[in-house]
């Protein structure tokens, strides 16, 4: 693989990360001796690395070490003879966690090391269990390599006292453990603080009572336990493991490929047996995730083969959905297509593609709107996630991409994370900024909600929702009046500074702090940490851009970013979350009504006319419509046939009535879908989709890092990848376009997408390539190092403005409800809810303080209605503080409950993303008349 | 782990607190984990006389470390109980000199005499008998410890008289009676 790193780009000021290996003339190279031969020693090497490094993994047997794991030094299996002299007096150490020093003498496998080494294993198995052949862990034990490897065929010792009858905990519906197996090497208490860091597992007692808890000594269903299954892969035995034997070996074959349920993208190794999944791991040498996930990624992919998944497509006859052929089914949709094309013109149709789908998918709907239906009105669900973030980055910078990489987490001195709740909506980037904030190292949050990273946060600014471009704006404030700005940066790199410094000093302080209800010395304390840091990396989410000011905000991280010099090199930059696997592909794809792919616009004479010749076809040169215009345009009569691919508006976007009625209007209405959904009851066509784990293709995550999906299992029967309904469609509609296959398509649009240049299928490796790849096929982990895209970078200043909803509607309902996710369900709940999962978080809840749950007299627990201008719901109160008064928090992940009766049709002034995290309501006691029955 | 405590409110006393406030100044910022050894014995000794799950979830709030933090050290030390005693815990030491002396002689007589085995506790909630490791009084064996105090060159009488004593006493025995934890 050709995966070139760039070389120059070092943090800022760090000794310890700038110049590692330069500089090392001839001179200075230092050795030690393996068995009396000379090897190079690195600096900071422990006996056990630096022996596997010249002589291969298997010559120092190992037990508590992990390869993601700090060394810890417990089981002693590692253990060398180290000397000073040639054949000197020699000391035991354990190689695992003991520094090489130059010019030791070390002697791994000398007859008193085997013996010690042997002797252990030993005893450690006088108090096992010996029944390896019916472990599910056989053949893939540690344990049980060890000890073949140390040659032991028998124990010598007598019977004594064990563990042996340690009953097995079943209770959780994906962990397990039967800690007769357990060998206390301490790997899963590990893994549990350093990999995830929840702190659920501990070894309690001391000598023969040692023994592994779970929180209070608790079972894992009623432990703090977030299913990670980080612990499960990190126990050498199968002490703890989980229900689908994840470790087991027996008849698997493994195919590696990318989670579908975030943008962080991490790497899945799956095992199947017979053309069925058994179980997901993680692979260690994923650069992504090394060897971590969070439990959807892991754990939940039994929606696959759910008994609800549609296997036919179905046709509306006489009002009703009743099954039809693919054929039937294509005649149908050709038919009206032609028709209204021809009747109205290509504008009355449109498209909506899924973030949720392969870029190659993306590229052919997008493809296929314009060249084969012949307008621009295509869009995808990143319209009301992060289309803020495109437009503002591209806006100051010129590219709508996250600027550095996940693992400049390493280099960096500061987090700053606005908007983002990580830890549940990416949980895997999550554990790492919480591992980083927990150190103690300088950690902003900036969230109307105490978060689990606020809680080890240096500085928490709980702001009121929809005041982040105030809060921001101070932040700027601060770092000019403290004289904080990196000037030289500002001066070479940057435009537009000093008008927008004049502005920034015009602030009126007094009343941003009252907006946004935080304390202006915190602000200060704030900025100061992030502009001195050396090194500050910003994060943000969705509580930046589904706003009415969603955009601007954006553009004021980018400010910060910038007025601070943080641009460029490891350990900086403007990082947002990307919400869905595949969100900056559909983008990148040109999912968009105003670029194409690529992000060219398409309305520039000269790009018009680029892919025009591309794609053989007329295309127009105006901009086509975003979602809400097109929900607009079909309550119009300007919009006669809307094609989505996997995505449920009905339920996921603002404002449901709203929804509905536009959906209602339309002449022809397809969904591809892999489960029915409120929207796809709607349709007059339902095409019966594969899911990521039935279909090839890549995802872009939200480095830019571009993945390969392979597929798993074949399409569950009845069913086509969603790539190859859209190509047959192009087909029937007289457009020659060939079968769904990634590595044509890739090479299409390696053609089109400037920054896909040198992407090819076979070269993209089990780690994928971060864009823009260059024709010879080298990658890019760090934007902006030299110029931005754009040039320069492009200062703007914006006003703090109160949103729409609370103006008009503030006085009537004086509560902001704003949404969060929880870590156990995605989105609608569509996949996570068919998967044990749902047995982890049943339901939604609605966080309210104590002092207002106290004024309305509502308990824990309780039903509260909330009623906006729009709708009424009841929904499930949870009374706590991580929330202030007056700001009430909701879920969303259980459509029954219809969050999105409540939420407003208002979005941001430029990208127009819905605005879900500001809406006006008012609360009181449920009566009970709200109340939706649960439908799974 | 015993939740126990999960009626009453669990909060230091006034006095207590300050001693706290006072225990983990003595360490530097950041460290302050290095003061849970003594605030599980003032714990255990202010909420009887054992440290429940809420009891330790409390140190662990007052630290500000990970509950599991406190569970891995409180289970590793016999000298805090997971599980509730009674008033009078007495610990017996069975170690060789000691033993050589009577200890298994005394151990009997106070489970027949309490009706208990070791590890239990009388019905009345008054006694609890625990055995323990070496305490130090070689010279004086056999010996037993209840609360801060040493009970030497046991016999069967002065066992007797010792249990009839701390009946009609009917007070809780800690510890932190003679100890005071401010100055260790
Ligand atoms: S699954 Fe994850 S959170 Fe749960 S105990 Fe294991 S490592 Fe900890
Ligand atoms: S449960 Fe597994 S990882 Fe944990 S101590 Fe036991 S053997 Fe090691
Ligand atoms: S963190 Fe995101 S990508 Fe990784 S396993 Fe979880 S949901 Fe999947
Ligand atoms: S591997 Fe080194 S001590 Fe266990
Ligand atoms: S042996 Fe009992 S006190 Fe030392």
């Amino acid at each position: 693989m050709t995966h070139v790193k760039e070389k120059d780009i070092t943090a800022r000021k760090t000794p310890d990360t700038a110049n590692t290996l330069s500089g090392n003339a001839a001179t200075d190279v230092k050795v030690a001796y393996i068995d009396n031969k000379a090897y190079e020693v690195k600096d900071g090497e422990t006996i056990l690395s630096f022996i596997r490094r010249h002589l291969g993994h298997d010559l120092v047997p190992t037990l508590c070490d992990a390869p993601n794991l700090e060394p810890f030094g417990s089981c002693r299996v590692c253990s060398v003879d180290v000397a000073l002299t040639e054949n000197g007096n020699v000391k035991t150490q354990a190689s695992c966690h003991t520094p090489v020093m130059a010019n030791s003498y070390i002697y791994p496998s000398s007859e008193r090391i085997q013996k010690l080494r042997k002797n252990i294993i030993e005893l450690v198995l006088t108090d096992h269990p010996l029944d390896c052949l019916t472990c599910e862990v056989n053949n893939n034990c540690e344990l049980q390599t060890v000890a073949a490897k140390v040659g032991i065929r028998k124990v010598r010792y007598p019977e004594g006292k064990n563990h042996l009858d340690r009953k097995k905990d079943m209770s959780h519906p994906y962990m397990t453990s039967d800690f007769s197996k357990c060998i206390n090497c301490f790997r899963c208490v590990r893994a549990c603080d350093e990999v995830q860091g929840q702190f659920v597992l501990s070894m309690a007692g001391r000598g023969f009572e040692s023994h592994i808890i779970k929180s209070s000594e608790v079972s894992f269903k009623e432990s703090d336990c977030v299913s990670c299954g980080a612990c499960a892969q990190a126990c050498p035995t199968s002490a703890i493991s989980d229900v689908f034997e994840s470790k087991s070996v027996a008849n698997v074959e493994k195919t590696r490929t990318v989670c579908t349920y975030c943008g962080v993208g991490c790497n899945l190794e799956v095992a199947t047996i017979g053309g069925k999944i058994k179980s997901i791991q993680a692979p260690y040498d994923a650069e992504v995730n090394g060897g971590h996930t969070c439990l959807k990624g892991r754990y939940a992919f039994g929606f696959y083969n759910h008994q609800d998944r549609l296997k036919t497509p179905l046709v509306r006859k006489n009002g009703e959905l009743v099954p039809a052929t693919w054929n039937e089914a294509y005649d149908y949709i050709e038919k009206e297509l032609k028709r209204i094309k021809s009747d109205f013109g290509p504008d009355y149709i449109a498209g909506i593609s899924s973030a949720r789908c392969t870029n190659e998918e993306n590229y052919l709907m997008q493809k296929f709107i314009r060249a084969v239906i012949g307008t621009n009105n295509i869009d995808a669900c990143a319209r009301v996630c992060h289309s803020p973030t495109a437009l503002g980055m591209q806006r100051t910078f010129g590219t709508g991409a996250a600027t550095n990489s996940i693992i400049d987490l390493k280099y960096t001195d500061c987090i700053m994370v606005i908007g983002a709740n990580p830890t549940d909506g990416h949980p895997v980037t999550g554990a790492k900024l919480k591992q980083f904030a927990m150190k103690d190292k300088p950690s902003i949050v900036i969230d109307p909600r105490r978060t689990e990273l606020a809680k080890y946060a240096t500085v928490h600014l709980q702001l009121r929702p929809g005041t982040n471009v105030a809060l921001l704006n101070m932040m700027l404030y601060y770092i000019i009046k403290e004289g904080l700005e990196d000037k030289q940066f500002i001066e070479s790199r940057t435009e537009g500074y000093e008008d927008f410094k004049n502005e920034i000093l015009k602030l009126n302080i007094d009343e941003m702090e009252r907006v946004t209800g935080v304390n202006r010395e915190l602000v200060r304390k704030a900025a100061i940490i992030y502009a001195s840091a050396n090194n500050a990396m910003s994060f943000h989410g969705l509580g930046v851009t589904e706003h009415s000011q969603g955009t601007f905000t954006v553009m004021l991280i980018a400010d910060l970013a910038m007025i601070t010099g943080n641009i460029g090199r490891r350990g900086v930059g403007v990082n947002p979350l990307r919400g869905q696997n595949n969100v900056q592909g559909t983008a990148d794809m040109g999912c968009q009504p105003h670029q194409g792919a690529g992000y060219l616009d398409v309305t520039n004479p000269e790009y018009h006319k680029k892919y025009e010749a591309f794609y053989h076809a007329k295309l127009p040169n105006y901009a086509g419509y975003k979602i809400p215009q097109m929900y607009d345009a079909a309550l119009n009569g300007k919009l006669k046939a809307l094609w989505l691919m996997g995505e449920d508006n009905v339920q996921t976007d603002p404002n449901t009535n709203h929804v509905r009625a536009a959906l209602e209007q339309l002449d022809l209405l397809v969904v591809q879908e892999i489960f029915m959904t409120e929207t796809a009851k709607m349709a007059h066509v339902v095409l019966p989709a594969s899911s990521f784990l039935e279909k090839s293709g890549t995802f872009t995550n939200g480095e830019r890092r571009i993945q390969r999906v392979n597929a798993v299992v074949k399409p569950i029967e009845g069913t086509k990848p969603d790539g190859q309904i859209v190509a047959d469609i192009m087909n029937r509609m007289g457009y020659k376009q060939t079968d769904y296959d990634p590595k044509t398509l890739l090479e299409e649009i390696s053609q089109i997408v400037p920054f896909f240049a040198g992407v090819k299928w076979d070269e993209l490796g089990d780690n994928g390539k971060q864009w823009p790849v260059l024709p010879d096929g080298s990658d890019t982990e760090i934007l902006h190092t030299e110029t931005f895209k754009r040039g320069k970078g492009k200062f703007a200043y914006n006003d703090w403005r109160e949103s729409e909803e609370l103006v008009t509607n503030g006085r009537e309902f004086p509560y902001i409800l704003t949404t969060n996710r929880e870590l156990e369900h995605y989105n609608a709940g569509t996949m996570t809810r068919r998967t044990g999962n749902n047995e982890i978080l049943t339901e939604d809840v609605l966080m309210i303080n104590p002092e207002d749950a106290k004024t309305h007299a509502i308990k824990n627990g309780e039903m509260v209605c909330v009623i906006s201008a729009r709708g009424k719901i009841d929904v499930k109160a949870k009374v706590t503080d991580e929330v202030l008064p007056g700001i009430l928090s909701s879920t969303f992940h259980f459509p029954e409950i219809k969050m999105n009766d409540l939420t407003s049709s208002i979005a941001d002034s430029e990208a127009l993303c819905p605005e879900y995290k500001v809406v006006a309501v008012n609360i009181r006691k449920s009566k009970g008349k709200y109340k939706t029955g649960k439908t799974s | 782990m015993n939740t126990g405590h999960t009626q009453q409110e669990i909060k230091f006393s006034d006095e207590s607190l300050e001693l706290v406030r006072n225990i983990i100044a003595r360490y530097p910022q950041g460290k302050q984990k290095s003061a849970l050894l003594p605030l599980l014995h003032l714990a255990q000794a202010e909420f009887d006389g054992w440290l429940s799950v809420p009891v330790m979830d409390y140190v662990a709030s007052l630290l500000s470390i990970k509950p599991i933090e406190v569970y891995e050290v409180a289970s590793f030390y016999t000298m805090f109980n997971l599980k509730p005693v009674g008033k009078c815990l007495i610990e017996v030491c069975q170690t060789s000199s000691c033993w050589l002396l009577g200890a298994e002689d005394i151990i009997k007589h106070l489970e027949k005499k309490l009706g208990i085995k070791v590890g239990e506790t009388t019905k009345d909630g008054m006694f609890t008998l625990k055995t323990v490791e070496c305490l130090g009084s070689c010279g004086t064996a056999p010996m037993l410890m209840c609360g801060a105090q040493f009970h030497e060159n046991l016999t069967i009488e002065k066992v007797d008289t010792l249990l009839t004593d701390l009946k009609t006493e009917g007070k809780r025995k800690t510890y932190l009676d003679e100890v005071k934890i401010d100055k260790y």
